[in-house]
């Protein structure tokens, strides 16, 4: 029970409210209570107040009659009768007869049948324990804290919150009953957990109604408690005498108290409480007799002693035979159980033989269902780890996957595994169904398929879809879909661990991949102060060279051979200012600057610079079937790379020309360009190297230089970057994959055409400085 | 022209002080129109201290000719002045060979940019050919200093360098650089640029 939980706690007043407006004790009661226990009432007191109530004063000359032989001959009154049986007992008498009176509402019609709460059954089993209590107490004489009395009216009334709680919740306490009944367990503890209160609190709470002593309060709040965890007040003993009284009586089956625990034996209980095993013993064996002569004196009910004992054995019997459908319960759940584990162990043994991957499992688990649910059709649904994708597995009898499929989650539901396990059909899994018909073949019937959940500790592993209409028992199907949730779930998370440590594997991949492209850069960079150092420190000797050389080229009569020579000193002066300048921007090109242009501005653009390089070339075919949308790149560094690489395919001397393709890759949402010859290609050497600046394939006879480097370094400027395939004699295929940037800029930028800004020629001025 | 002649009146255009025999000669009229000039006040000037000799200062002279629409060639030469400023001795020596085998320049040479700013206002260079890198300051600093002075607002400046970083030539272009030209240079190119600058 949960007291925290705020409806309960309001719920619990409530029900202490409604018992606390229960009737208060009928007056004449509440006086007697008041005169009894005041030793100094007179005994004229008593009898004037029971005279007031007229059917009082007939029950207790009943009383009187059955009680005495020897009175039945004399001419009754009140004041012969109190005389007679004092007035202690014309005190227990008025309240065993007045306090169950105010619970007395007939029971409606047709209820009857009902197993609800049985007040005869539980008026004999009070009456019984307030027996007991006095005989016990009546064996204790020297014991001045046990008055048989006082032990009487407090055995009598220990069970009375059982009356209020019934009173004011018949219908709930009816449940209350039942659960007891079938869990064999003390009344108290159903009454918290069903109505959040027990029959000891509202007894207390209805004694502080009606003003009851302090003893009696205890005594219905406490009874139950054991002897050492009791307060230290005057009349502890007499309110473990109740609890003792209780037990004694319902050790006897004498009545209904709903309490089937028995958590002491008398005697250890007698002991602890400081009496004597043997007197409780003696006093225990009188109960019976003495009930059967109080129920007659109070003309409460006319069972014979022969009826008591015979209702004793059949309660006796009732609660062995509850016992016994228990132990037949436990018996047949364990066989239950036994076939679950042998299906969990065969499971076991045959998924352990085999390897432990997600596919192997699975297809274990699916043997496991033939043998376990039954031969037939069975497919797996499982999301497999870091997808959003669910996968449908297929499987023939042997276990083996017929199809598979990886499939949109139905609509509504994302993870599997947070999908509830029910045994019913839950109604995100009503959603299941349809979608499920969808992606299923060899099902006869699709209407007969049925979902099995197989639960791991974070949810739903996988479902097993299957037609078998008959099940084995819950706890062999709880047992094997857990165990098969289990495995399931474990396997998966085995690939996921397996795939992140591939993934780990990628990633250090790309990592070292990184490193060497950190470390080239590095030493890119180390080359371009180099370069930067030497553009100027070589630069300008080469300008004295230069313009001397070119300086005696004029002075010197035209053609003549020291003016050619002259004229050489010139040329080659200004390629090596050329190189240096080339591997100065190599090594630190200029800022890539981002406009929108076409594709074919950057191609036309790249067929000037290769014709600048060399003039002899020819114009390019230039296929690009399709409308590209515009780029927004560098166009100077890639209409560069583009230059490099044609004029690169054209040193490989092609036999049918040089073609140069265009395409947008739409998955990646990048462009393809590709630059083909078909002339004399590359070995796996020169391939690799290809990228190297300053190597060249041939020994002797071509030029060295920076091209595809300095086109490689051009297009990872932009952000792309090139792919070579080559083979020998069959030309070589140079891609450059880019990525198009932002395609949803500004429509603006597209409309902006894309012009060589004045910025754009002075820098190609200065890249290409051939004369 | 002559040798002689040619030096006698480069002498001349350099004077800061003249005679009325060279005011004279430098406006091609007889001594007497500059003395009867110069004693009615139109041309104005000082006697020498204890004598009665007459001096003309230069800016004097300049705005006598301008008024009354004498030509200035004598006076200030046809000539396009160019500094050339670069550390590099053999360098400055190949600009002076190359202008000077043109013939219409007249050169003068600085190796920091301390000289540079000096030589330009005294020189009133028509045309820098500027270092852009010189032991002192780089040559954007000149740039900045030549473009704030008036008397050098007209100066056109031609960068030269053998490191070519687009960023610092645009930088420098800013500044006031109005071409940069790429060590080792093309001679023929160079000239071309030269005078299209210098609008001859």
């Amino acid at each position: 029970m949960n007291t925290a939980d705020p409806t309960s706690a309001r719920r619990i007043e409530l029900i202490l409210e409604q018992v606390e407006s229960l009737p208060t004790l009928p007056v004449v009661a509440m006086k007697l209570l008041k005169l009894t226990s005041d030793e100094g009432s007179a005994a004229q007191e008593v009898i004037e107040t029971v005279k007031a109530d007229p059917s009082l004063t007939a029950k207790i000359l009943a009383l009187c009659k059955n009680a005495s032989v020897t009175a039945k001959s004399q001419a009754l009154t009140i004041d012969k009768a109190v005389v007679l049986l004092g007035f202690e007992t014309i005190r227990n008498a008025v309240l065993s007869i007045k306090v169950f009176e105010s619970f007395s509402d007939d029971p409606e019609p047709g209820e009857d049948d009902l197993a609800r709460f049985s007040r005869p059954a539980f008026w004999r089993h009070c009456l019984a324990t307030a027996i007991a209590a006095e005989l016990i107490a009546d064996q204790h004489r020297e014991m001045h804290d046990l008055d048989a009395g006082e032990a009487f009216v407090c055995g009598l009334l220990h069970g009375i919150g059982k009356l209020a709680l019934e009173h004011v919740l018949p219908k709930s306490y009816q449940r209350v009953i039942e659960l007891t009944e079938q869990t064999n367990a003390n009344i108290a503890e159903i009454e918290r957990r069903i109505l959040g209160i027990d029959h000891h609190t509202a007894g207390k709470r209805l004694a502080e109604k009606w003003n009851l002593p302090h003893l009696l309060c205890d005594c219905f709040w406490l009874y139950e408690s054991p002897f050492r965890s009791l307060p230290d007040v005057e009349h502890k003993r007499m309110i473990a005498l109740v609890g003792l009284a209780d037990l004694v009586v319902r050790k006897q089956h004498i009545g209904y108290s709903g309490n089937y625990q028995f958590a002491d034996d008398v005697a250890t209980r007698a002991e602890q409480m400081g009496l004597d095993p043997t007197r409780v013993a003696t006093a225990a064996e009188r109960i019976i007799e003495e009930l059967e002569n109080r129920t007659k004196a109070l003309g409460l009910a006319e069972t014979p002693t022969s009826r008591v004992f015979l209702d004793s054995i059949m309660s006796a019997n009732d609660v062995l035979g509850r016992l016994n459908t228990r132990l037949e319960n436990h018996r047949s759940k364990a066989t239950r159980q036994t076939k679950a584990i042998e299906s969990v162990t065969r499971f076991h043994a045959n998924a352990a033989s085999s390897a432990r991957s997600l596919g192997d499992v699975m297809a274990a688990v699916i043997s496991s269902a033939n043998a376990s649910l039954g031969v037939g059709t069975y497919a797996m649904i499982y999301q497999p780890s870091g997808q959003t994708e669910w996968q449908i597995n297929q499987y023939n009898t042997d276990g083996n996957v017929t199809r598979s499929e990886l499939v949109e989650p139905p609509p509504g539901v994302d993870q599997l595994t947070n999908l509830t396990r029910s045994n019913d059909l839950p109604v995100d899994w009503m959603a299941v169904l349809p979608w499920l018909s969808d992606y299923l073949m060899g099902f006869a019937d699709l209407r007969k398929l049925r979902l099995l959940a197989l639960p791991c500790a974070w949810g739903t592993a996988a479902v097993i879809v299957h037609d078998q209409q008959t099940l084995p028992p819950d706890e062999e199907l709880d047992a094997l879909a857990y165990t098969w949730g289990s495995s399931v779930g474990s396997a998966t998370q085995h690939e996921g661990a397996r795939r992140l440590s591939e993934q780990l594997a990628e990633s250090n991949r790309v990592l070292t991949e990184t490193q060497d492209s950190l470390l080239r850069h590095r030493s890119l960079a180390r080359l371009g102060e180099m370069a930067a150092g030497a553009a100027h420190e070589m630069n300008n000797p080469l300008a004295v060279i230069s313009g001397r050389a070119q300086l005696l080229a004029m002075h010197l009569s035209k053609g003549s051979k020291d003016q050619q020579a002259a004229a050489q000193i010139f040329e080659q002066s200004q390629k090596l200012s050329d190189m240096i300048t080339a591997l100065h921007l190599f090594a630190e090109p200029p800022q890539p600057q981002i406009r929108a242009v076409s594709i074919d501005d950057v191609m036309q653009e790249a067929v000037q610079l290769m014709r600048k390089r060399n003039p002899k070339l020819p114009a390019l075919r230039f296929n690009s079937p399709e409308k590209l949308p515009p780029l927004r790149t560098d166009k100077q560094h890639l209409a560069a790379a583009i230059s490099e690489l044609m004029l690169n395919a054209y040193e490989a001397n092609p036999r049918n020309g040089v073609k140069v393709a265009t395409q947008v890759d739409p998955l990646d949402n990048r462009l393809i360009l590709k630059v083909v010859d078909d002339g004399v290609g590359m070995d796996a050497h020169t391939l690799e190297h290809a990228f190297d600046p300053f190597f060249s394939a041939k020994p002797a006879g071509r030029q060295p230089g920076l091209g595809l480097a300095r086109a490689q370094r051009f297009v990872e400027s932009i952000g792309g970057r090139i792919e070579l395939i080559s083979q020998p004699d069959h030309g070589t295929t140079a891609t450059i994959l880019l990525p198009i940037v932002a395609e949803s800029e500004k429509p603006m930028d597209h409309a902006i055409p894309a012009k060589p800004s004045a910025e754009e020629n002075g820098e190609n001025r200065v890249v290409d400085t051939h004369p | 022209m002559t040798d002689s002649g040619s030096a006698a009146s480069s002498e001349l255009r350099n004077k800061q002080v003249f005679t009325t025999g060279e005011a004279a000669e430098i406006c091609q009229v007889s001594q007497q129109t500059i003395i009867r000039c110069f004693d009615a006040g139109r041309l104005t000037g000082f006697r020498v201290p204890g004598s009665r000799f007459r001096r003309i200062p230069r800016e004097e002279l300049i705005r006598f000719m301008k008024d009354n629409s004498i030509p200035l060639d004598r006076l200030e030469s046809s000539k396009k002045r160019i500094l050339v400023v670069d550390d590099d001795e053999q360098i400055v020596e190949l600009f002076v060979d190359v202008l000077e085998r043109d013939g219409r320049f007249d050169v003068r040479t600085a190796s920091t940019g301390y000289d540079a700013g000096i030589l330009s206002q005294q020189f009133r260079p028509d045309l820098m050919i500027l270092d852009y890198m010189l032991p002192d300051v780089n040559g954007n600093v000149v740039c900045n200093t030549a473009r704030d002075n008036p008397v050098l607002a007209n100066m056109k400046i031609i960068i030269v360098s053998g490191v070519v970083n687009q960023d610092e030539i645009d930088d420098l272009l800013q500044s006031g650089a109005d071409d940069f030209v790429k060590k080792p240079f093309n001679i023929e190119r160079l000239m071309s640029r030269i005078n299209e600058l210098l609008e001859i």
